[in-house]
């Protein structure tokens, strides 16, 4: 039985889910006050807010992860109860924000995850396969259903998720910030299985910081703002100055460029090389130059950082800080020499979650705050509190968990961490993936603010006009090697593209 | 910017309440614990005794004392197996090395620490440079410390014992027996460090996440070199507690101690997955453990029952511990629901 023919497309536009008085509050925090969200057959909901608006939370209630405190949801009219595989047996299928497949399992186990099926009690592996490889087919055909999960790409991870859906002839998908980890290629085709899944009748609705994506896929947008439904309207009635209006209730700044002096070389790259990884990379940041770093997904931008940054060790070349060489794999000897970094996985390589958001954002400067070892408890607290007011963090305390921030918020409390280093060169790795659209003019402007004061910035992005806007000259990457260096006047997205494609 | 600061209404108010969790969740285990002690003081009349009250507390600072090191090292997400075996090495040495060897009690008790140091230092440096998951590496070490033991003293327990463990054993402050003492100032110290130092700090970070802790620039490794030989350090002071006690290098004491000393630090709230837990609570956890031995004692249950029974004590205490929380926590819910109703005007 496949989707098209549970759904009858007839039907259209009938609310499939609706969600009534939801209101759901956490220790200290109420993320949801009596929210109406509903979702019609056929069409994609886009579902918008600032960090910290309830988005996530709101789709972990239609997942059936967390009981809403008030408020019921129905799915064609069955009451969901809280319950995940409640929510897979009335349709609802989910996509987290932070997601996971079982990284040691195939592909296709993954789709047939808990549904596997069996005869007699045994495993039946070749009906299971041939089922994930018909769900896998209308998705990504160019997928091996027999490799394992963990080595296929965010992107195929993602639509490996997404035949889970289909297999379970689900007929909401929700989709949780699908694009943050996407390269351009990666999205079209992703927007391609969404409008596929549309025209066969399924509901999506999905979360995303990038207003382009969300005129280009939706039917309908509903903002969210500190909890409370702002408002639900069809595309047509919406332009992108209304939307951010609705989001934050005030207009959002353009970025304005100011000419910067620049100083001396403050980090000297040279024939850096990691065999199979970096190939001979050589160039230089000074003191208040904002140098963009540009290319696709697995160019190796990240593996650069990583060097640079002491976690990775290389084969040959050297990294000087202010003139002085830094010793490889040994983050501690680059932090001491000056060097900052904001990793593009907060998660995993820069947040403990487990610690309060103050503590994550002393982390780095245990030697600054403590003397004879001992920390100074007031000192801790006041930088905290600073760096809070400053990003505009939204959290009940600095005492609260991290991992229970908003994930935009967690990733203003990597960026508060080394704002309050203060270090000579700062090298941000997507430095504004999750994060809102107020937000991220802030986050702009802050760049701009710290390069002024002298600071070195390397800024890595898959954003081309976060890389347009705010360099002073962008340098590509391409398979391991810089394939141009280009001053401000001739980065543009066309010779950029280029260079990272075929340079 | 101002506008997207935190909204302050019903949130400010709520801000104490979020340690406050924290208290409440030792109060539970202390709750647990004086319901215990008043059902047995019903139940036997030698319970509530001070003799009988200080006897659980004096066997509690042995485990105690092993349990503050296990908990730095469980707080790295390690495991230290080899605690009983440091202990009962220790405690030969501190007595073999005047007997045997005729070295001065002092110099005796500071090699045995260094013993307890040493085997530290060789888990460490298994589980970081050799990466020896620390399960293996420490039942390794576990098993030689204590074959070690047992050649050193010719596998009986080592008898008479210098002076200065009859008097530890004797001394007493403000009426309080000394190792209850030594106990609570060794206690005080740790959760000092963990609270207050960047040590304490890296260790948390180091058990929470030990990437992210390397990439803001801890040493992960020597933080965990350094909560193994912690750990080591303290059971070779528990050795020293047990000599005095038994009046005896205790080659054949303390069987079986690693896994009373993890599941006291375990009931006390210290996370098996790291990061997590302090030693206050821990102790809580250590003082239940002894209750209920005191009790099996007591209440003349039959000697192969009491194994049973302490394990169903242990069972109901950490279920019930888990069931406060989760009440706790819907309570909160409901205050905030409605404070935020009441405080809080409707927006467009
Ligand atoms: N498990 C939790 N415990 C405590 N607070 C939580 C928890 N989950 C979410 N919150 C809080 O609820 C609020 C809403 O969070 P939510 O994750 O829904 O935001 P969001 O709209 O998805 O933001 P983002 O765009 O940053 O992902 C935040 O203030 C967050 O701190
Ligand atoms: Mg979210």
């Amino acid at each position: 039985m496949s989707v098209a023919e549970v759904i009858s497309v007839a039907e259209d536009l009938r609310p499939v889910l609706i969600a009534k008085g939801i209101t759901k509050s956490f220790p200290g925090v109420l993320a949801l006050d009596n929210v109406d969200f509903n979702v019609r057959a056929g069409e994609v909901t886009a579902l918008l807010g600032e960090n910290g608006a309830g988005k996530s939370t709101l789709i972990k209630m239609m997942a059936g992860f967390y009981a809403p405190d008030r408020g019921e949801i129905t799915v064609d009219g069955v009451v969901l109860s809280p319950d995940p595989s409640s929510a897979h047996r009335v349709g609802v299928a989910t996509i987290h924000q932070d997601a996971h497949l079982v990284p040691a399992m195939s592909a296709a186990e993954n789709i047939m995850l808990g549904r596997w099926p069996t005869r007699y009690g045994w495993l039946n592996k070749r009906l299971q396969k041939e089922r994930a490889a018909r769900a896998l087919a209308r998705v990504a055909p160019h997928l091996n259903p027999s490799t394992p999960a963990g080595r296929l790409s965010s992107a195929d991870q993602q639509l490996v998720e997404i035949a889970r859906a289909i297999s379970e002839d689900s007929k909401v998908l929700i989709m949780d910030e699908p694009t943050t980890s996407l390269s351009p290629p990666e999205i079209d085709r992703l927007f391609n299985v969404v409008e596929d899944l549309k025209s066969k009748g399924m509901s999506i609705v999905f979360v995303s910081h990038w207003l382009e994506e969300v005129f280009r896929i939706a039917d309908r947008v509903t903002v969210l703002r500190d909890g409370r439904l702002i408002g639900t309207r069809p595309i047509s009635e919406l332009d992108h100055d209304k939307v951010i209006r609705m989001m934050v209730g005030r207009e959002v700044r353009d970025t304005i460029l100011t000419k910067r002096p620049v100083g001396d070389v403050v980090l000297k790259v040279s024939k850096l090389t990691r065999e199979n990884v970096l190939e001979n990379i050589s160039f230089e940041v000074r003191a208040g130059e904002i140098v963009g770093m540009s290319g696709l997904v697995g160019a190796g931008r990240s593996e650069l950082a990583a060097a640079i940054f002491g976690i990775d060790p290389y084969d040959s070349g050297s990294v000087e800080i202010g003139g002085i060489a830094v010793s490889p794999n040994d983050p501690k000897a680059a932090i001491e020499a000056g060097v900052g970094l904001v990793p593009e996985d907060r998660r995993q390589q820069a947040l403990v979650g487990l610690m309060s958001v103050k503590s994550n954002i002393t982390l780095s400067l245990l030697d600054r705050i403590s003397s004879f070892g001992f920390l100074s408890m007031a000192k801790e607290q006041a930088i905290a509190d600073r760096e809070i007011r400053a990003l505009a963090v939204k959290t009940p305390s600095s005492k609260t968990r991290v991992s229970t921030l908003s994930g935009g918020n967690q990733q203003k409390v990597v960026l508060a961490r080394w704002l309050a280093r203060k270090p000579k060169l700062l090298i941000l790795d997507e430095p504004t993936k999750g994060i809102d659209v107020g937000a991220k003019s802030e986050i702009s402007e802050l760049i701009l603010r710290l390069a002024e004061g002298g600071m070195a910035i390397l800024l890595i992005s898959s954003e081309l006009p976060e890389i347009l806007t705010l360099t002073d000259r962008v340098l590509v990457m391409r398979s391991g090697r810089i394939s141009a260096s280009l001053p401000k006047e001739q980065a543009t997205a066309e010779t950029i593209m280029s260079f990272a494609t075929t340079g | 910017m101002a506008d997207r600061v935190p909204q302050s209404s019903g949130l400010s108010a709520l801000r104490g309440r979020i340690s406050f969790i924290d208290l409440v969740q030792s109060l539970g285990l202390m709750a647990i614990i004086l319901l215990g002690g008043l059902i047995m003081t019903a139940m036997s009349p030698v319970f509530a005794t001070v003799r009988n009250i200080e006897n659980v507390l004096q066997s509690a600072t042995i485990i105690a004392v092993v349990a503050i090191g296990q908990t730095f090292v469980i707080l790295v997400a390690g495991i230290d197996l080899s605690v009983a075996s440091v202990l009962v090495l220790s405690s030969v040495l501190a007595v073999g090395l005047v007997q045997f060897q005729g070295l001065s009690p002092e110099i005796a008790i500071i090699l045995a620490l260094c013993a307890g140091l040493g085997i530290g230092l060789v888990n460490g440096l298994a589980v970081t440079k050799l990466r020896i998951p620390p399960l293996i590496a420490t039942l390794a070490t576990m098993t030689i410390g204590r074959g070690m033991a047992y050649i050193y003293s010719g596998g009986t327990n080592i008898a008479p014992v210098p002076r200065i463990f009859i008097d530890l054993q004797a001394s007493r402050f403000l009426g309080v027996p000394g190792v209850i003492v030594l106990t609570l100032v060794l206690a005080a110290l740790a959760q000092i460090v963990l609270s207050r130092t960047q040590f304490g700090r890296s260790v948390y970070a180091t058990g929470g996440n030990p990437l992210a802790a390397r990439l803001a620039g801890i040493k992960t490794e020597r933080v965990i070199i350094a909560a193994f030989m912690i750990s080591g350090l303290m059971s070779a002071i528990a050795g020293l507690l047990i000599t005095a006690r038994f009046e005896a290098g205790a080659a054949t004491a303390a069987q079986g101690l690693e896994l009373a000393v993890i599941a006291a630090v375990v009931i006390g709230g210290v996370s098996l997955f790291g990061g997590e837990g302090n030693i206050g609570s821990m102790l809580l956890g250590v003082l239940l453990l002894g209750l209920v031995q005191n009790a099996v004692n007591l209440l003349n249950v039959p000697p192969n029952w009491d194994s049973v029974v302490s394990g169903l004590v242990i069972a109901a205490a950490a279920a019930l511990d888990v069931y406060r929380r989760s009440y706790l926590e819907a309570g909160m819910r409901k205050k905030i629901i409605a404070k935020a109703a009441r405080s809080t005007p409707k927006t467009s």
